[in-house]
């Protein structure tokens, strides 16, 4: 459904996108994850036929987003990142206007606003002014402006960007539903946006594709590493009992307030057996009557992301081409950071 | 031309549901009111009558007042078009819909040019009030009418470009202000210069010979051609203009 192929984008000497190429096959839910100032938004705007790429190509259906733009946009359904509406208008009048705007035939328009009103949960608002919406139902206004003319791709850029957290839940959910019908791509920068909605992610920093897999495979890049514990009591002896316990590498303090009590990092030498290494660890710490008051593995899909996009350049390349392919992982490793 | 009727629409709903048009309106019909009463007086004050002077053609050319309300009107008119929607980034929604760069200038100028229409509209029952109490040419009135109208599109049209070149409304309105006003000096040229090439291009250009003429009834075809050269110049580039912000 969408090709992205090589794209680059430079703004004078900035280099937003960078060689830049993955594809979303029809029916999947892919999520476009990275920090801000990623070109998350570049990219989708290229793709969306608004900003122009500096090389590469967009193929959207097969049709070139350049050579073929009209058609190409036609099968788009675009919401913007802050979701720019034209104030002054009712809800109503806005989507027939968005509606008529795409080619929504007369005798159907009507009915396709309705049904994206009510797709978008925006019934009961026909007749209200858009400048007098909050934020969160703006949101849904340009929720069912992209769902107006029944494109078969959606392109959400931060959807919930600014949402408080029900109303996260409600568009997450909205995202849910509508990936029976539809090819989406959403942008976040919040990953447990993807883990919850979509089936696939693609994730970049500084404008270069960093992974892409589906979500059990980027589940599989979290990993445990390390485990953060809370201990009470006698934690001199609890730090040298687990210095000696097989498969943790190295025991570090992290500052902590409470008096009696100390926090550990255990950097685990492998992280497939955080599990069995850390159920030893209690046990022992147990033994020695040492209070165990909280165990937090840090391998949360957080904490891949920040290591997949941190600053530090790349020092190996996995694979010599950036094309995405279908069900593949590939990460660029990174230089691991000392924890 | 996908998507032409569609924001022609939004358009003329965006000047006629905010309160710009009608404020406009009334301030403008105040004011060619007004003129009209000083050239109705004036000319029934007169001992002599010309047969080619009277209020209608006045109206039209000759005097400095029509031209007072052309520069206040036309850049008010067009400063919003694309200047507000980049400023406030709704131009993302309308630039990714299936529609053409040309649409959205010209559905966006045309808007312009009704409302434009629209704010003259009304002085057409000066023609008739005037016809009850003498004789009204009404092919001077139609000349006169048309000549408005294309003076007022080519602003208008240079108010398009000058509105898609710039973000803020103010240096959009400043802008085409400025153009007009050079414009209309450039036309000037043709009694302020030594009779020459330079004299002979200024006065082809020259937008307050042009009124006369069409006051009078006269209708010169290279007027016209001034007249469609000043429409679709700016207008073409406003397209490419609308075009290039894809590769910004």
């Amino acid at each position: 459904m969408i090709e992205v192929r090589a794209l680059h984008k430079w703004y004078g000497d900035f280099h937003a996108v960078d060689d830049l190429s993955f594809e979303v096959a029809r029916g999947e839910v892919v999520g476009f994850l990275g920090p801000n100032g990623a070109g998350k938004s570049t990219t989708l705007r290229i793709v969306a036929g608004f900003l122009g790429a500096s090389s590469g190509d967009v193929l959207i259906d097969g049709l070139s987003v350049v050579d073929d733009p009209i058609e190409a946009r036609a099968r788009i359904g675009y919401m913007p990142e802050s979701c720019p509406l034209y104030v002054e208008m009712r809800v109503v009048e806005y989507l027939r206007f968005r509606a008529e705007l795409k080619g929504v035939p007369r005798a159907t328009r009507k009915a396709a606003v309705e049904r994206a009103m009510g797709d978008a949960g925006l019934d009961g608002y026909e007749a209200t002014i858009i400048g007098q919406l909050s934020k969160g139902y703006r949101q849904r206004v340009g929720i069912a402006d992209a769902l107006v003319a029944s494109p078969p791709l959606l392109l959400l850029d931060e959807p919930t960007a600014g949402l408080d957290p029900n109303q996260i839940r409600e568009v997450r959910d909205l995202v849910k539903r509508l990936s029976a019908s539809h090819t989406i791509l959403v942008s976040t920068h919040i990953l447990s946006e993807v883990e919850a909605t979509c089936t696939r992610g693609v994730v970049i920093a500084r404008g270069k594709l960093v992974a892409s897999g589906s979500l059990d495979e980027l589940r599989a890049l979290r990993r445990a590493d390390t485990v953060r514990l809370r201990l009470r009591g006698d934690t001199r002896a609890a730090r040298a009992e687990l210095e000696g316990l097989d498969g943790v590498e190295r025991v570090e303090p992290e500052p902590h307030a409470i008096e009696g009590q100390e926090r550990l990092r255990l950097v685990l030498t492998d992280a497939d057996r955080c599990d069995e290494i850390v159920e030893r660890a209690v046990k022992r710490l147990a033994e020695l009557e040492v209070g165990v008051l909280e165990v937090v593995p840090l391998g949360s899909l957080e904490d891949v992301f920040s290591k997949l996009t941190e600053g530090d350049t790349p020092t190996a390349s996995t694979e010599a081409t950036p094309r995405a392919r279908g069900r593949e992982v590939r990460t660029r490793q990174r230089t691991k950071r000392a924890p | 031309m996908r998507g032409f009727v569609a924001i022609l629409r939004r358009e003329l709903f965006a000047y006629f549901v905010t309160p710009l048009a009608w404020v406009m309106m009334a301030a403008f019909l105040l004011l060619e009111g007004f003129f009209f009463f000083l050239l109705v007086l004036n000319y029934a004050s007169q001992q002599e009558v010309v047969s080619d002077a009277g209020p209608v053609e006045a109206f039209f050319g000759q005097t400095i007042l029509l031209y007072l309300p052309l520069l206040l009107v036309c850049p008010l008119l067009t400063m919003r078009s694309f200047a507000e929607e980049r400023r406030s980034g709704t131009i993302e929604a309308l630039l990714t819909a299936p529609v053409s760069s040309t649409a959205v200038v010209l559905g966006k100028y045309l808007a312009s040019v009704l409302t434009y229409a629209a704010l003259w509209a009304p002085t057409g029952l000066y023609m008739v009030v005037l016809s009850r109490y003498g004789d009204v040419d009404w092919r001077i009135v139609g000349t006169g009418y048309s000549a408005i109208l294309l003076v007022g599109a080519g602003y208008l049209a240079i108010g398009t470009l000058s509105s898609a070149l710039t973000t803020s409304q103010l240096t959009a309105a400043v802008v085409t202000s400025v153009t007009v006003l050079l414009l209309f000096a450039f036309g000037i040229g043709e009694f302020a210069l030594d009779p020459g090439p330079a004299r002979e291009l200024c006065s082809y250009a020259s937008v307050w010979s042009m009124m006369n003429d069409f006051s009078r009834g006269l209708v010169d075809s290279r007027r016209l051609v001034w007249c469609a050269t000043v429409i679709l110049l700016p207008l073409f580039v406003s397209v490419r203009t609308v075009e290039s912000w894809r590769w910004g």
